[in-house]
């Protein structure tokens, strides 16, 4: 019974930190979606590319990987906003697919620039994280140190941006950009600056979540995949609840592992979609608005 | 009228002996992609999707064979040029690359297209258009059953040496609980029938088995699953990054379990990515790894100049294209001067060689069989590198 409780555990922590990670990218789209109305298909590449930029100054420059990091990630928010600046800003006003196509068309960009070095096309790569490889036991319970880290960033993260929307001149501003673009305007925010913004924000939190997602499944051309999960939690987020999109990440990777656990052999993959559609039949609007729903009934 | 009648007649004559004479010179350069100076060889790779990292090194290493070929003098003084076309392992993409292959490039065979789903999209319209289908990275028995004349093979299916290696694992270590984790697609269904037939023939039968989807992160809960049914030997139908993680996620949780990963999993970067975590894995192998240290100094001076070619190092993939570019210039050589698909493939059948620089396998093809050979050898990761235990196992 101890055994099964454990393994359990086990099980549940792994599936919270493939969650995180899900909910970081999941954020990073609806923050792109709510700001600028354009579901951006590059995600997934923006979070190889930031793996890739942090790896090819650490390995590659020699940089100490805390630089590295900093300067891949803050590099990857210049390359958001050169993106939005040159490309992205002239598909405002024209049919939404013109942006969702371009966000295709540029994510397949990234993804052949990468090929083109021969050092990134032939391997995988990890990078030197300190606790990579190393076990921690909580109680009873090992658990891998990747995890507990991507649980702790995501959780800095989680509390950086709150700080960010809630207190920052330019958090306000795009939030409110965000409600309502005209009326932003009008009070002087600039609109055009503010896309500029979520799309710097949106490629340097992909960045992170690469950066997390290398100690656990390495630096390598696909995987940026882990976007065709994280997107599924956006929608259940509602795609523009912030927090919902954060919950809902978590809550497909726990449902994930737990299912693979516990259910037979097959249904795991199916458990994943099941819930998503259950979850947006009981609530259209997404997991963030039911929240929402639910705490202004209770401060009713 | 007469004269008009006479001219029409001389006319006539004049057109069907220059359309014979066409047809008589069509006949003599019949052989597409071959002229006197060059022989043009196509090939499918995956330059960019998601096993650019098998493409690369492979197309790498054939394009420095066919130099090396052509450094020498060519093949009978022709030299070797390779088309290569990015299909991305997508099989929409993988059609109109052959066609263009087939169709403008003209190329006289196809060599080491990459990836299943590329290959089961494009061989039938290959083969139809007459040209050798040899060595495609797909190890699936169409290749090269039912027997064809065009279609040459020499990566055995999973099923088969997977079979043998399950049977040879379980007799040399008294496993008693077997059980597999596989990839959710015809590569890991593929393994599972070759462990069952394995099982089967010692009178056993998988105790558990779990699987995953291409792409996945997390194997905690199909460990758990595995540890959970008692197994004491644990079949990998992973590739490298999923071996690395089921190997980490076992030791984490403390359990100590042997396993043995196909092919797929046999490559350098398992325990340079996977470090400790992977000691001890079982591996089957059926061309070693070209490592630089210890290597012999014919083996040494080949990884000299690959990297001196291509700024990297050479993995088993390298090794792998550059056999199968070598295998060609064989079967090419031996065909003679005058280079026919009739000839080649006759050549090509009755073509035997004795191992390599790498240390692989002696290739055995034969009128009857287009396999040139069926069987692994079972390697283990000690110290950092892996090392082949055993020779081919049957």
């Amino acid at each position: 019974m101890l055994r099964r409780m454990i393994t359990f555990m086990q099980v549940l922590v792994s599936g919270f930190a493939t969650g995180c990670i899900y909910g970081l990218v999941a954020l990073s789209f609806v923050l792109i979606y709510k700001a600028t109305e354009t579901v951006s298909f590059m995600q997934g590449e923006l979070l190889m590319v930031g793996a890739f930029a942090v790896l090819a100054l650490n390995v590659g420059a020699g940089w100490p990987l805390w630089l590295a990091a900093l300067c891949g990630v803050a590099g990857m928010v210049v390359l958001g906003a050169v993106l939005e600046r040159s490309v992205l800003r002239r598909a405002i006003g024209q049919p939404h697919l013109t942006a969702v196509l371009l966000t295709f068309g540029l994510g397949m960009m990234m993804r052949g620039s990468v090929t083109t070095v021969p050092a990134a096309s032939h391997s995988m790569h990890r990078l030197p994280f300190p606790f990579a490889g190393e076990t921690l036991t909580v109680g009873p319970v090992p658990v891998a140190a990747e995890h507990v880290a991507v649980i702790v960033a995501t959780v800095l993260l989680a509390a950086a941006l709150t700080l960010f929307f809630r207190h920052t001149r330019a958090g306000l501003a795009l939030r409110a950009c965000s409600e309502n673009p005209r009326i932003a305007s009008l009070m002087g925010v600039s609109v055009s600056r503010m896309h500029t913004l979520a799309w710097a924000l949106g490629a340097g939190l992909a960045a992170c979540a690469g950066l997390m997602l290398a100690p656990v499944t390495f630096v390598h051309l696909n995987m940026g995949l882990i976007a065709l999960k994280a997107f599924p939690a956006a929608v259940l987020g509602g795609m523009t609840s912030l927090p919902g999109a954060l919950i809902a990440g978590i809550f497909l990777g726990i449902a994930e592992a737990i299912a693979g656990l516990m259910l037979p052999e097959g249904v795991k993959d199916i458990v994943p979609y099941a819930l998503l559609m259950i979850a947006l039949l009981l609530f259209p609007s997404g997991i963030g608005a039911a929240f929402a729903r639910g705490g202004a009934r209770l401060a009713r | 009228m007469r004269s008009f009648g006479l001219i029409s007649i001389r006319s006539m004559v004049a057109a069907v002996g220059m359309a014979t004479a066409m047809t008589l010179s069509v006949s003599a350069s019949a052989t597409p992609g071959v002229s006197d100076r060059e022989i043009l060889v196509g090939t499918i790779q995956d330059l960019s999707g998601p096993i650019a990292m098998l493409g690369t090194p492979v197309r790498d290493a054939m394009l420095m064979r066919f130099e090396e070929a052509n450094q020498a003098g060519g093949v009978h003084g022709r030299m070797l040029r390779l088309a290569v076309e990015d299909a991305a392992y997508d099989p929409k993409r993988a059609v109109l690359a052959a066609r263009k292959l087939v169709q403008r490039d003209q190329v006289f065979a196809f060599l080491a297209n990459m990836g299943t789903p590329v290959v089961m999209a494009t061989m039938q319209m290959i083969v139809d258009s007459g040209r050798p289908h040899l060595f495609p990275f797909s190890p699936h028995e169409l290749t090269y059953t039912p027997l064809h004349p065009l279609k040459f093979q020499m990566f055995a299916p999973y099923q088969d040496y997977m079979d043998a290696a399950v049977r040879h694992m379980v007799g040399a270590n008294g496993y008693r609980q077997t059980c597999l984790l596989y990839q959710d697609d015809d590569y890991g269904l593929e393994v599972m029938k070759g462990v069952e037939a394995g099982l089967a023939k010692i009178d056993m039968a998988l105790v558990e088995r779990t699987s995953y989807k291409r792409g996945a992160t997390d194997f905690s809960s199909q460990v758990a699953r595995l540890r959970a049914a008692g197994c004491d030997f644990v079949v990998l139908a992973t590739v490298v990054r999923e071996t690395v993680a089921v190997m980490a996620e076992a030791r984490k949780i403390g359990w100590e379990v042997d396993m043995l990963v196909t092919a797929s999993g046999y490559s350098a970067q398992t325990h340079e990515l996977g470090g400790d975590a992977v000691e001890g894995l079982y591996g089957v192998t059926v061309l070693p790894h070209p490592y630089a240290e210890g290597a012999d100094p014919a083996l040494a001076d080949w990884i000299d100049r690959y990297r001196a070619r291509f700024g990297v190092a050479p993995n088993v993939w390298s090794a792998m294209g550059y056999t199968i570019a070598d295998l060609f210039i064989q079967a090419a050589d031996a065909a003679g001067p005058e280079l026919t698909i009739e000839g080649f493939v006759s050549a090509m059948a009755s073509l035997h060689t004795e191992g390599d620089i790498f240390g692989g396998p002696a290739y055995r093809f034969s009128p009857d069989d287009h396999l040139g050979n069926r069987y692994g050898r079972i390697a283990q990761i000690r110290d950092g590198r892996w090392e082949v235990l055993t020779d081919y196992v049957d």
